[in-house]
């Protein structure tokens, strides 16, 4: 496990006022929602996190159809989107990657648009 | 395919879940398919469809047009022709044809004969607020030619997140020229969780139930 995913376990598991400068903006950036066990466990596997900002996600089949296109991609290990923060979150396997360009014809795959692509690389 | 028919609209019914045709959307994902059993006032119908492309989907209609006594067995091609992208919004234009055969049933005497349909659908939705407009036209050889338009507005008295019930109250305008009451309305409750879309209504102008289920897989 990296020091970024151990910092990001210890991270989600603090209450933010017991919280150091870096794990406050961790909470901030991720919601319970945008953070499932699944995604946790890949995590903890050694795995990289991936932040999506998506424009049109209003519906449940609009989370559906982002999560089932980046879940039957190999190098993922877990997705999920979170309607209120308007994003998909999801969990690339330790030592797999996925470049912005690819994300952003995945989204558009599943009928959606990219908006911003982050990697905490704080976290 | 009376039967099926029937059984699907009493599937969807006994799952107390249900939308008119107004509101099927079989456009999914790339590789997603789309199930759809639908029972209105009118018409009860299923779709089984398959999404090659974001943008279209292709796959089986069938329809018992019960005011009509007839019935259609056909290709779909549904088109969605504009997506607009909002951070809170999003709005859709689709347009979609089906083509292949019908035939009388009950009272009708038609034989078999090729047939088809067009149609258009426009919505626009937040999560809160829900407005579209559909129109479609049909035309059969031996079974007659039929149009309709359809409005409804919807507000989700809780906006829920991903994975969490959705709740929808609804209120569906119908405007049929050659049915017994050229305009239905027809009030209906949409829930909505994962894959699984259903509305259960009821016309208060034909007092008539109204069902629909959708599934993603």
């Amino acid at each position: 496990m990296s020091i970024r995913n151990l910092t990001l376990a210890l991270a989600l598991a603090l209450s933010a006022p017991l919280a150091t400068a870096p794990l406050a903006a961790a909470q901030e950036e991720l919601s319970e929602a945008q953070l499932t066990p699944a995604m946790q466990t890949a995590l903890d596997e050694g795995g990289s996190l991936v932040v999506v900002d998506v424009l049109g996600a209003v519906c449940d089949f609009c989370a559906l159809a982002m999560t089932r296109t980046f879940e039957r991609r190999a190098e993922v290990a877990a997705a999920t989107v979170d309607l209120d923060a308007k994003t998909l979150t999801f969990v690339v396997h330790e030592g797999a990657d996925m470049d912005d360009a690819t994300i952003a014809d995945l989204i558009r795959r599943a009928g959606y648009q990219a908006n911003g692509i982050t990697r905490p690389e704080a976290l | 395919m009376k039967h099926l028919l029937y059984a699907a609209a009493a599937l969807a019914l006994a799952a107390a879940l249900a939308s008119p045709e107004a509101q099927a959307r079989p456009v999914s994902y790339e590789g997603g398919r789309t199930f759809i059993a639908e029972h209105d006032r009118a018409m009860s119908s299923v779709w089984a469809h398959y999404t090659p492309h974001h943008r279209y989907s292709v796959g089986y209609r069938g329809e018992w047009h019960r005011e009509d006594d007839h019935v259609f067995h056909g290709a779909q091609l549904t088109w969605l022709a504009k997506r607009w992208f909002g951070a809170d919004h999003q709005a859709n234009l689709y347009l979609w044809g089906a083509a292949g055969l019908a035939y009388g049933v009950d009272d009708s005497p038609a034989g078999t004969g090729p047939a088809g349909s067009l149609g258009l659908m426009a919505d626009w939705e937040t999560r809160r607020w829900f407005v579209s407009y559909m129109a479609r036209g049909f035309a059969g050889d031996t079974t007659g030619a039929s149009a309709m338009q359809a409005a409804r507005v919807g507000v989700a008295p809780y906006v829920a997140n991903y994975g969490a019930l959705h709740t929808w109250l609804m209120v569906q305008v119908e405007h049929n020229p050659e049915a017994e009451n050229p305009i239905g309305v027809t009030p209906l409750v949409r829930f909505f969780q994962g894959p699984v879309m259903a509305e259960a209504g009821w016309s208060v102008t034909d007092d008539k139930p109204f069902f629909q289920l959708q599934y993603r897989f």
